[in-house]
């Protein structure tokens, strides 16, 4: 299959350390309202470059993990701000979720089951 | 003696817990998926195991890239579970034995495998996605959760991954305690989550993986993780723990049930073997 994507290296890691733990902290709801609360502050004051912080206002995930973001992690800021894995992987092809579930759900089977 | 009664492979994912929370057992996506989960769970009631032990990657939810383990073992009593960000499922914490859990971490160790030991756990999805399915609450069997690196390169080879199952199994082995033990191996099937390529999935590598695991698991442990990406997508190489559920359940096995459903990003898998 046609995979397309990148695994996620310890270039990548170094690389996106910073982004990173500011998503991992995420996981403290605390943490998520602050988030909400001031976006560009708490990502200046975590330590993320101009950069990153341009592409989290824009939701460009793929631009995130071309930063080194991990996918668990872009996640966690996409679900912060109130969007889905679904959109997220739109984002990331190019293309409207309702294309991409119209595909889905074309392709769903139950009848692999042997 | 401890004894391995059984293994169960499973696929684990976020969308399977979001579906049986918001009650879309009877949805025509997901019935195939929830009973398909009905033999396993019927053969689990049967079994009534005193502890088992699942493989199965955490989700940047215990573990961040400060130090990342490549095996962590769970030891403690009691483990909570996780808020992955967007709030802690309605579910109680999974209970722990950590009697079982320390014997483990020493026999490993002893047989040149190196889990970090974890005294606090918490749990995502990677195993709770699937929890319900297999077991209901108050949840009736204590759980040692074996955390794989299966998410930042350089990862552990499937051949590792096998020769931990067979460690693990000499492990429960040599427990005094009369227990009776079920492995379980999380994660996959085929799914890419990154790219260009979200999305896609291998339902024909799904089903011949359920066919391998099943009789020739050796196979398996001989591909590189170059192999199983390009089969299966970069996050179908988590396949690579159910070979440690494999590996400890010894060379022959007899299947107890099998299902394979692909809803959304996935294809959803599940095996339940006892030894031969």
């Amino acid at each position: 299959m046609s995979t397309q994507g990148t695994i996620f290296t310890g270039e990548m890691s170094r690389r996106g350390y910073a982004l990173n733990k500011f998503a991992m902290s995420l996981i403290d709801p605390a943490n998520r309202q602050a988030f909400l609360a001031d976006e560009v502050g708490v990502m200046r004051a975590r330590g993320l470059g101009d950069t990153e912080i341009d592409a989290v206002r824009r939701r460009d995930w793929a631009a995130l993990m071309a930063c080194g973001g991990n996918v668990y992690l872009v996640l966690k800021i996409a679900g912060t701000v109130g969007q889905t894995l679904l959109q997220m992987g739109a984002q990331m092809r190019g293309e409207p979720v309702e294309t991409l579930m119209a595909r889905m759900n074309a392709r769903a089977t139950g009848a692999g089951a042997r | 003696m401890a004894r391995i009664v059984g293994g169960i492979g499973s696929s684990h994912a976020p969308s399977i817990a979001h579906a049986w929370d918001h009650g879309k057992q009877a949805d025509p996506l997901w019935a195939p998926l929830f009973e398909g989960y009905g033999p396993a769970k019927a053969w689990l009631d049967a079994q009534k195991p005193d502890v088992m032990v699942v493989l199965y990657n955490d989700h940047m939810n215990r573990f961040f890239f400060d130090a990342y383990p490549t095996f962590a073992l769970g030891v403690g009593d009691r483990h909570e579970l996780a808020d992955e960000g967007w709030g802690k499922r309605d579910f109680p914490a999974i209970p722990g034995d950590a009697a079982f859990g320390w014997h483990l971490a020493e026999r490993l160790v002893e047989d040149e495998f190196d889990p970090t030991v974890c005294q606090e756990m918490r749990i995502d999805h990677g195993i709770l996605s699937i929890l319900p399915l297999l077991l209901d609450v108050p949840w009736p069997v204590p759980i040692v959760p074996l955390a794989v690196n299966v998410i930042q390169h350089p990862l552990p080879t499937a051949r590792r991954l096998y020769r931990l199952g067979a460690a693990l199994g000499r492990a429960v082995e040599s427990y005094p305690k009369d227990l009776s033990v079920v492995v379980m191996g999380t994660g996959g099937l085929t799914h890419q989550l990154q790219g260009k390529g979200f999305g896609t999935v291998n339902p024909d590598w799904d089903n011949e993986f359920l066919d391998l695991i099943e009789r020739d698991p050796d196979a398996l442990a001989r591909l590189h993780h170059r192999d199983w990406i390009e089969r299966g997508g970069t996050e179908g190489v988590e396949m690579i723990m159910w070979l440690g559920m494999r590996g400890a359940l010894g060379a022959g096995v007899r299947r107890v049930h099998r299902n394979y459903h692909l809803p959304l990003t996935t294809g959803l898998g599940l095996i339940v073997l006892e030894p031969a």
